[in-house]
């Protein structure tokens, strides 16, 4: 192939592959920019980031990995600038899984079968963590497994199968008195 | 939901979640990447312009003044405020992590992130206040010779104290934030 030819050929595939991702993970990378922010405005902000990230990055893509952890990797590497950032604008805030599994929750009598209470209050626990952890319960939370975190992530197998038994603990714990009425 | 357990539930929470279905066409991402690359471009142009006035206007002082001390102390806040350019540009590249890191996995990226961070704040003082010593220095010597009136003396010294204190704030807030930076650093460490 000439020179010439070879940059629109790059362009294609760069857009066919964006095009692919955006159509099968569009509501998972909403989902994700939800986790990391709170503000409507600037979570869209944060979406479309994330989608010009990711069509910049297909440039570069080699297909030693998934197209889904390829996807995963570059939305959470936005997302945890985008809360550096923030952190430095609001200052510090943000602790570990164990730390904040340990302060008091709201009320019980605020624990309803409601899911958009449930989902408001999942937002609030997971907005408050540090972006490894939050990393490893969104995966989770989307339905991967310890592998496929530790792939996107590069955190060791051991240190993700510890995290997500001790999320699925903590997420047990905190909403086991919704589960239990809506039996 | 009946014989379901708590985590799973809350995954059916997360992934049932009304998204509002932002969607994109390659052609308006190409549209907001050059629109965010100009953006970065004007941002870089404004800090340089600022810079270039602040010289102009320190050279005019120097054109101005026939004092060897105060022609001396606006050379030296030149200097200062050239190498403060120089280095804001040289960093400018750091700004935001490299492309081979935004694509990797996110705990290198993380750490990344950090470290730049980390190297910013650390270094404050040799790269963005040390280089105004030397000017303010001799400015306060150079209005010090003008008038020894004890009044004048302590105006200086209350005026010269400020902005030595800005400076001792400045540097022990980024002091405090690389020493915290550190520590999450080597948090990471855990991780792998």
């Amino acid at each position: 192939m000439s020179e010439a030819g070879a940059i629109p050929a790059v362009k294609s595939r760069q857009d066919e592959l964006y095009n692919q991702v955006a159509g099968s993970f569009g509501p998972a990378i909403e989902r994700l920019a939800h986790a990391y922010e709170a503000d409507p405005d600037i979570r869209r902000d944060l979406v479309q980031e994330i989608h010009i990230a990711l069509w910049r990055s297909f440039t570069t893509f080699d297909g030693r990995c998934s197209l889904r952890t390829w996807l995963y990797r570059v939305a959470h590497n936005v997302a945890t600038s985008h809360v550096i950032k923030q952190r430095r604008s609001k200052g510090p805030g943000l602790i570990g899984l164990d730390e904040l599994d340990n302060l008091p929750e709201a009320s019980r009598s605020q624990h309803t079968a409601d899911r958009n209470q449930d989902l408001a209050r999942l937002m609030d626990f997971i907005q408050r963590l540090q972006p490894l952890e939050r990393q490893v319960i969104l995966l989770y939370l989307e339905g991967m497994d310890a592998a496929s975190i530790g792939e996107i992530t590069g955190l060791s197998a051991r240190y993700v199968s510890t995290k997500v038994y001790r999320i699925k603990a903590v997420l047990a714990r905190r909403f086991n008195a919704g589960g239990r009425n809506e039996e | 939901m009946k014989n379901e357990s708590p985590t799973n539930r809350v995954q059916e929470i997360w992934q049932c979640q009304p998204v509002e279905g932002i969607k994109m066409s390659v052609e308006e991402i190409r549209k907001r990447a050059t629109k965010f690359e100009k953006k970065i471009f004007w941002r870089n142009m404004r800090e340089y312009v600022a810079g270039a006035i602040t010289i102009v206007v320190l050279g005019f002082s120097i054109a101005r003044s026939h004092n060897l001390l105060d022609r001396s102390a606006f050379a030296l806040l030149i200097a200062g405020m050239v190498y403060v350019m120089y280095q804001l540009h040289r960093r400018g590249a750091a700004k935001s992590a490299p492309a081979s890191a935004a694509v990797g996995p996110s705990l290198e990226f993380y750490r990344c992130e950090l470290k730049r961070q980390r190297d910013l704040t650390s270094t404050v003082w040799s790269w963005y206040l040390g280089p105004f010593v030397p000017g303010l220095v001799v400015s306060a010597m150079a209005s010090a010779a003008h008038d020894w009136h004890p009044q004048h003396i302590a105006m200086l010294t209350f005026w010269y104290g400020l902005i030595a204190a800005f400076f001792v704030f400045v540097w022990r807030l980024n002091a405090r934030a690389a020493r915290c930076l550190n520590r999450m650093i080597d948090d990471l460490g855990v991780a792998e």
